[in-house]
């Protein structure tokens, strides 16, 4: 938008910008996950993390320690520094912060729904919404009966209303199926992201993009690989596709064409970043697709921290801390449950 | 022999019966059967101890094969146990793993339970007269989370699927060995009371019937034999005393010998010689 925005960017956002990056110096190391794959028992791994800048967060948990309340306890932690984030940030700053919440908001709404459909306590499925997507409408679900009453009454005043107009009608809200409407509405969820990251222009596109493309394409391969052998018409798979990212539109003609795991292969071949992607697959780690998509995203993630004065940093943070926690998670359930022989298969940060 | 009904002494005075445990006198009707001493009920005695012994061969026959069977189910027992164990330690790290690809998905999941995709079906099974249940499983309607996890994680889920479905397999089949197990168990005690029973009782109770019937028999047969004995003596006797009787009318010559026809050398009847 602005050219030589360099000089205007620490103005508004200097302050968060500095932050994240002190956030992000305090991730994990290599040596801090050597030294939690060696803990025999979750009370090990606690005191571990307490020398890192994870402090006494498990300070106040009751014995017995378990995985889902160190998860809790994180999740915690980050949706605290999120929310400082976007309090003190300024326009367009705190867009591209609700944009970044947008994707846990369509989970909630979907989980929301379904409750709502089969009529369970709002309650109990509060609880089990993700935090950084929450928003202010939430405990009124439950007053609507049907899905467009909640479209209706709810919906609209969210963010997440132009995806569902993009998505559907309205009265076709009913029928569908409930994973095939959160991948529609996460599909046009990216594409306007990726719209407002190209239209803010300046080094935030320069980073952003290429993020949300590989979100696209990873996307689209994701879901081919998994709509072998399911009642998931092409047609259908090709609905889901977003409409951006390199595969966009050839690759994603063929991906839809594609019947197995070999034709996927030949078309991502033709792509050269994802060429060796592909054949990183299977060997002696056993690694499947999705562990080298994880791979190459985290690569991303921190290459973005490379440049100045961009918003990509915001994203990028969250999306290492959540690999984080996703690793620590791993290991501490392999510690669990005594199954040491995949210990070391999370996905490294730095 | 039969035993009085009471005696101011008890059960102290008469050690044969000290080790009864049981008091009263219902224990007096288990030791002897009431009945008559005759010979037709010594028949029928026989018979019936013959019965009883029979039905007590069979009984053991039966509580054998039931061991049989029971053995074989335990150790099949925990043969599946161990296998058990080792499907449900895979099956939740598998759920770890999936975890970790696809994120929290188990809420989606609990939601949207409606009808159960596993059923069971209960059949029967027999052994020596005693039916055991077993459980049979059958798959019933599509799978309703073949879309679960379309975005991410779904190569774990189907994984996790896999696993946990040959958990529940072989939850059904420990669980229909554990109902055979129990109700073997309940038939076998069933059996081997009943065996007991028979052995320790009833058929001591028919030999102890029959031993008094044989008694009773002797002891009529003893008095017939002592009455004849008597009667021929007094018979004898009797013979005795009429013949001094005899002796003494024909000393006296009051007794007049009648006419002995192969004596008579004349006989004043016949004109002619």
């Amino acid at each position: 938008m602005l050219e030589g925005a360099e000089l205007y960017f620490n103005v508004d956002h200097g302050y968060l910008e500095g932050l994240v990056r002190g956030c992000k110096a305090s991730l994990l190391t290599q040596q801090d996950y050597i030294n939690l794959v060696q803990c025999e028992t979750l009370e090990d791994l606690k005191i571990h993390l307490q020398t890192t800048d994870y402090g006494n967060f498990l300070a106040n948990q009751t014995n017995p320690l378990t995985v889902s309340k160190i998860d809790t306890e994180m999740r915690k932690r980050l949706c605290g520094e999120f929310e400082y984030f976007r309090n003190h940030s300024l326009e367009p700053l705190s867009t591209f912060l609700t944009y970044m919440t947008c994707s846990y908001m369509i989970d909630n709404v979907i989980l929301l729904m379904n409750g709502a459909l089969q009529k369970k306590s709002v309650k109990e499925i509060l609880v089990k919404c993700h935090p950084l997507g929450r928003f202010t409408e939430m405990e009124a679900v439950n007053i609507a009966e049907t899905p467009s009453d909640l479209f209706n009454a709810i919906l609209v005043e969210t963010p997440l209303a132009p995806f569902f107009q993009d998505c559907m009608s309205e009265n076709a809200l009913d029928e569908l199926n409930i994973e095939l409407l959160r991948n529609k509405l996460y599909k046009s969820y990216l594409e306007t992201f990726y719209k407002f990251c190209k239209n803010h222009g300046d080094v935030t596109a320069e980073v952003m993009c290429p993020i949300l493309e590989f979100e696209a394409d990873r996307r689209a391969f994701i879901i081919t690989l998994n709509s072998f052998g399911t009642e998931l018409s092409k047609e259908d798979r090709e609905t889901l596709y977003p409409a951006f990212g390199k595969l966009y539109p050839e690759g994603l003609r063929l991906l839809a064409q594609a019947e197995d795991f070999d034709q996927m292969k030949t078309i991502a071949d033709h792509y050269e970043v994802y060429k060796p992607l592909f054949e990183a697959i299977g060997g002696n780690g056993g690694k499947t697709l999705e562990d080298v998509f994880y791979e190459r995203e985290v690569q991303m993630n921190v290459l973005a921290f490379n440049r100045q004065f961009h918003y990509g940093v915001f994203y990028a943070y969250v999306k290492l801390k959540e690999q984080e926690m996703r690793n620590i998670v791993w290991i501490a359930e392999c510690i669990s449950q005594r199954h040491r022989t995949k210990i070391n298969s999370y996905i490294p940060i730095l | 022999m039969i035993t009085p009904l009471h005696s101011s002494l008890g059960d102290r005075a008469r050690p044969c019966l000290k080790k009864k445990k049981e008091s009263g006198w219902a224990w007096w009707f288990t030791l002897v059967i009431p009945v008559l001493g005759r010979l037709r009920a010594q028949t029928i005695m026989k018979a019936r101890l013959k019965g009883a012994q029979t039905g007590r061969n069979l009984l053991k026959k039966k509580s054998d094969a039931l061991t049989l069977r029971f053995r074989q189910i335990l150790k099949k027992i925990i043969e599946t146990k161990m296998l058990m164990g080792k499907v449900m330690r895979e099956a939740a790290f598998s759920l770890a793993e999936a975890k970790f690809t696809a994120g929290d998905f188990s809420t989606t999941v609990i939601q949207n339970v409606n009808k159960a995709q596993v059923k069971i079906r209960a059949k029967k099974d027999n052994v020596a007269g005693v039916t055991l249940p077993v459980f049979e499983h059958y798959h019933e309607g599509t799978d309703s989370y073949e879309l679960t996890g379309l975005a991410r994680g779904g190569e774990q889920l189907a994984k996790l699927k896999r696993n946990y479905a040959k958990a529940v397999e072989l939850l059904v089949e420990l669980a229909s060995l554990q109902t055979s197990f129990v109700t073997l168990d309940e038939a076998i005690k069933i059996t081997n009371r009943r065996v007991n029973a028979i052995e320790h009782v009833i058929i001591p109770r028919i030999e102890r019937t029959l031993a008094y019937i044989i008694t009773e028999l002797d002891e009529r047969e003893r008095e017939e034999f002592y009455r004849l004995k008597k009667i021929q003596e007094k018979k004898k006797i009797l013979k005795e005393k009429s013949e001094k009787d005899l002796e003494h009318r024909r000393a006296a010559g009051e007794l007049l010998e009648p006419a002995n026809l192969l004596a008579e050398e004349k006989d004043e009847d016949l004109l002619f010689e």
